[in-house]
């Protein structure tokens, strides 16, 4: 199959099966769906996608985004499973609400992303192909209290957004920087709620992309 | 790198005057003793300090690319808003107003700048705009939690660091209520333009 330019028929169907969810999410005072439940098939943890050649320029950065968004999910999504397993000791329900709720908004935009890459013609970005994977891993197995979890999700949300907001002034297919426009602020968002979770003060960096990955970081 | 394009001036006058706008009503809520005085809780004056700043450089760099772009720059604030603030701030008498009041422009910036992401022409503009939208972005998140636990009637929850065990678990998410940012109520790109 020829990979052909980001389609954006395609990609705003992907969109308004996002908008529908935020619809859902906005209508209900409950957290959004979290991690799979104790005891669901773990899920995997270091994976690769399949074609070298598949990210290349432009389409490179939606899939660092769909590998970093993904990798968010799941890092906090795991976070979420062993807090009710009580791994971290005593953790505050509005922690836990936190962790699931950040999670499956950072899935939500991994599967955006990656509807845009499959409606371009390429393969989506399959686990967390990212050199950045391994050592998030041991922080989070290294993590002891509910302070660490939120340290962690506070340090990787603002990787993601520094990350999308360098994307969006990378790529210049539409449907690409309608994605980055919508994604970067609500991660921003998990940022500033786990900041005040920890006690910080509010602050904005006044370098937004510092500390931004880039296609470097892909290992595919 | 790519200049704007004289396309992209009205929408950076617009944007220009929401962060005229809302640095400006900021300034005027810290005078408030319940807002950036000695009875503000600590969350609701640090905020208002932060954002000063961060709006502070968000004009800077708005007036640069609007100049960039051979546009005159925006210093007035925009008129859309402008009447409803003036409206507002004489009825403030608490922390919970001054929170409300904030969310309200906060949002209309927020949405305005997402949506300007889309619309400007040059990448390295987009960029700028998109890291303002993210900053009033995390502002907003606050201003939602910190709405939230104030309306909730315990203010001893409003506080740095927080009692985590007391709070909510709402207050975990209400910061981030939607999946994509919404955009439905930014600014059309001419309603800050001069006149």
């Amino acid at each position: 199959m020829t990979p052909r330019p980001f389609s954006r028929r395609g990609f705003l169907v992907g969109l308004g099966a996002l908008a529908g969810a935020a619809g859902l999410a906005a209508c209900s005072n409950e957290a959004p769906p979290g991690p799979p439940a104790p005891g669901a098939p773990p899920s995997p943890t270091t994976t690769t996608s399949t074609d070298p050649a598949a990210y290349e320029g432009e389409v490179a950065w939606v899939a660092l985004g769909a590998a970093l968004s993904g990798l968010a999910g799941d890092l906090l999504g795991q976070a979420a499973t062993g807090a009710g397993q009580g791994r971290f000791g005593a953790v505050p329900a509005v922690v836990s609400a936190y962790l699931s709720g950040a999670a499956a908004q950072h899935v939500a935009h991994a599967e955006a992303w990656n509807r845009l890459l499959t409606a371009g013609g390429r393969p989506a970005v399959t686990g967390y192909p990212l050199t950045v994977e391994p050592a998030l891993r041991e922080r989070l197995d290294a993590a002891r209290a509910p302070v660490d979890l939120l340290g962690l999700a506070a340090d990787l949300t603002g990787t993601v957004a520094a990350t999308v907001t360098r994307i969006v002034g990378e790529v210049t297919d539409a449907s690409a920087v309608t994605l980055a426009a919508g994604v970067g602020p609500v991660v921003a968002m998990h940022g500033a709620t786990a900041d005040f979770l920890l006690g910080r003060p509010p602050t904005a960096p006044t370098d937004p992309i510092a500390g931004a990955l880039t296609p470097d970081a892909l290992t595919v | 790198m790519t200049a704007p394009a004289p396309a992209d001036v009205p929408i950076l006058q617009t944007a220009s005057s929401l962060v005229e706008l809302t640095l400006d009503t900021y300034v005027r809520l810290q005078r408030l003793a319940f807002g950036g005085g000695a009875s503000a809780p600590a969350p609701v004056r640090e905020l208002l300090v932060a954002a000063v700043a961060a709006l502070e450089r968000a004009r800077t760099d708005l007036a640069e690319a609007t100049r960039d772009a051979g546009g005159r720059v925006q210093t007035d604030p925009d008129p859309e808003y402008a009447p409803v603030v003036e409206q507002a701030l004489p009825t403030v008498r608490g922390p919970g107003d001054v929170v409300g009041l904030a969310l309200t422009l906060e949002d209309v910036l927020a949405q305005t700048l997402v949506s300007d992401v889309v619309e400007l022409s040059a990448p390295p503009v987009r960029a700028t705009v998109a890291g303002h939208a993210a900053a009033a972005a995390r502002r907003k998140a606050l201003l939602l939690t910190l709405q939230t636990l104030l309306a909730s009637g315990r203010t001893e929850l409003v506080a740095a660091p927080p009692d985590l065990l007391a709070l909510p678990p709402g207050a975990g998410t209400v910061g981030f209520p939607d999946v994509l940012f919404p955009t439905e109520k930014a600014s059309p790109p001419t309603e800050g333009t001069p006149r």
